[in-house]
């Protein structure tokens, strides 16, 4: 297990530098004079000279792989750069940031596994009922409807008509933690539509998988209750495929978060990093595009270590 | 007493289960799924024949009849320069088809190639192609479409160009374990041993193993592709006005949600009516085409 656990890491550490060397490279095609973009509002832009200052400032007249070498030795360093728009630190910008996104992160999580799994065993349980059929439908459209339509479904629905629910806006926890709640409601249940679809219709399969096997036929002919043969003997294994699609969906709900942030109006991650993209602010995407990747290559990471601690035969394998 | 597995092998059949025919059988016993291509079709229809159904020119502004809700003269009502929504979101299906489209047959193109590569050639070739897949599978496709997009600049070439350089990994992996599997059958290797090509037996005998999954990867990569085409639009990224595209025309009736829901809720109701067709689909074709699942199909 330690071997395997040891592989796994390597592996992830490679992929990791694979892809900031990726996000560098995307980053610099970028097209447009960020500079001159960020410098058009408070300077006379018609200097050259004063461009070419700011340029040697942010190391940007060096060739790419000098570029590359300085960015990285900082990035490491936790110098992160400075906002070429605001002209904040991007790490205090990442740092003020990052609870408002964890915490829908966090929630969305939450709204996908405590709706996905209970739906999932229940229509594998009622197999071809109308109970099923429902589960199964919903799930599907769960996994198809695009969150930005079902964001405006919801806020028409809740906030429009009925006026239970803030249309946006976003209140810190620690300032009023039933404001806050309140707020993050619609927001991170559109966030965990998907993943609970995509949960539901994987645990359904795989249980059924499970339930047509000899052991539960064993479990039952030796006169076990039905709730033990279901909760002490099948779900297990059933759930070590899921593992799998857990893991995966973190990638989507975080992309979620760039859309779901904006109509929303919360003050996350998600926002800044689409304020950069817009604005060219090459030290943000590029911060933001390493935490994202480093996030899911960790969550990844933790799928395959659970992946092989579940089933003993992966363990074995290599 | 013999096996019933072995009685039901030697029973005259009298419809085969194998072939073209057979697959249509299946999927057509599959009423969503055929509801789901009537849809599809439909849509492509709207794309297609949008000058002759729309009512008005999409285009055509009337500042006198800003915002308005539904009425005779205008069925979905007006978007805020007076344009007709219904004609609008007719031609909005171009948009999101053409570009679904496109990046489905390109990203099956490059994946196919590139998967059928590295599972044939192995070594270094399948660990480059292998890891490059791994590294771009990281990132969330949204996000890895909109940085690439914006850097490719604004426009309907760019943004199919972005989604096709995400689409194609999963196609790649896909093949690549298709090719792993067969690549020591008895066939393969008597293809080899009558001195076929490389290419020969990559494309002739390997590649039609293949096809099977690549269908169902088709209709549920064009449901992928729909959704990252509108995403980014909405967003901003991508077509540009004054082109109706669903996902634009969503952003700006979002904007006036609580004067005229219907701007922002229509074109949202034909982007998840495509998505949730092509998936739909995909998971009929899933069914159809898998030989173990289509005597199980009659029973239920």
């Amino acid at each position: 297990m330690r071997r395997y656990i040891l592989v796994r890491i390597i592996h992830s550490l490679l992929l990791l530098v694979g892809v900031v060397i990726i996000t560098f490279i995307m980053v610099r095609l970028l097209p447009g004079d960020p500079i001159r973009a960020a410098m058009q509002q408070n300077v006379d832009i018609g200097d050259d000279n004063i461009v070419k200052e700011v340029r040697a400032r942010y190391g940007l007249d060096q060739p790419v792989h000098v570029q590359f070498y300085i960015w990285l030795t900082d990035f490491l360093k936790g110098n992160w750069g400075t906002s070429l728009t605001s002209g904040d630190k991007v790490t205090s910008m990442f740092w003020r940031r990052l609870p408002v996104t964890l915490e829908l992160f966090v929630l969305a999580t939450f709204w996908a596994w405590i709706l996905g799994i209970p739906l999932g065993i229940i229509s594998a349980l009622k197999r071809n009922t109308w109970l099923d059929f429902f589960i199964t439908g919903g799930s599907v459209l769960g996994i198809a409807i695009p969150v930005f339509w079902e964001a405006i479904i919801l806020i028409y629905i809740f906030a429009v008509i009925l006026k239970i629910m803030p249309p946006s806006g976003y209140v810190p926890f620690f300032e009023d933690p039933v404001k806050n709640l309140h707020c993050v409601l619609m927001p991170t249940f559109v966030m965990g539509t998907q993943a609970a679809g995509g949960l539901a219709r994987y645990i359904r399969s795989s249980l059924l998988e499970v339930l047509g096997q000899d052991f539960i036929r064993t479990a039952r002919a030796k006169g076990l209750g039905e709730k033990v043969v279901i909760f002490r003997h099948a779900t297990k294994p059933a759930m070590i495929p899921v593992v799998t699609i857990v893991g995966m969906s973190w990638a989507g709900i975080l992309g979620g978060a760039f859309i779901i942030e904006l109509m929303f109006a919360i003050p996350g991650l998600g926002r800044m990093g689409l304020d950069a993209i817009f604005t060219r602010d090459f030290p943000i995407i590029q911060a933001m595009l390493v935490v994202i990747s480093l996030n899911v290559l960790i969550a990844n990471l933790l799928t395959d270590i659970a992946y092989g601690y579940l089933d003993p035969r992966i363990r074995v394998q290599k | 007493m013999t096996d019933p597995a072995i009685a039901q092998e030697f029973e005259p059949r009298r419809k085969s289960t194998v072939g073209f025919k057979a697959v249509m059988r299946t999927l057509f016993r599959q009423k969503l799924s055929i509801i789901a291509l009537i849809i599809i079709v439909f849509l492509f229809g709207l794309a297609v024949f949008a000058p002759l159904v729309a009512p008005y020119p999409p285009e055509e502004p009337d500042f006198y009849n800003v915002l308005k809700g539904p009425s005779a003269k205008h069925w979905l009502g007006t978007d805020d320069l007076g344009r007709d929504l219904l004609s609008r979101v007719i031609y909005g299906a171009r948009v999101s088809m053409t570009v679904g489209m496109a990046c489905t047959i390109f990203s099956l193109m490059l994946g196919t190639f590139l998967g059928l590569l590295a599972g044939f050639r192995g070594g270094l070739t399948d660990q480059v192609i292998m890891r490059l897949v791994d590294m771009i599978m990281i990132f969330p496709g949204l996000i890895f479409v909109l940085v690439l997009a914006a850097a490719l600049g604004p426009g309907m070439i760019n943004i199919i160009i972005a989604i096709t350089l995400f689409g194609w990994v999963g196609v790649a992996r896909l093949v690549r374990g298709q090719v792993l599997a067969v690549r020591e059958a008895p066939y393969v290797e008597a293809a080899k041993a009558v001195g076929a090509s490389h290419w020969r037996t990559m494309f002739k005998h390997v590649f039609p193993n293949c096809t099977a999954p690549l269908i169902v990867a088709a209709a549920l990569g064009l449901g992928g592709a729909v959704g990252m085409e509108t995403g980014a639009a909405f967003l901003g990224i991508g077509v540009q006005p004054p082109t109706p595209s669903w996902g634009r025309e969503l952003r700006t009736g979002f904007t006036y949600l609580t004067t005229t829901p219907l701007f922002s809720i229509a074109p949202g109701a034909l982007i998840t009516l495509a998505i949730l067709s092509f998936v739909l689909l995909g998971d009929g074709l899933r069914d159809a085409l898998d030989p173990r699942l289509r005597g199980i199909m009659k029973k239920r």
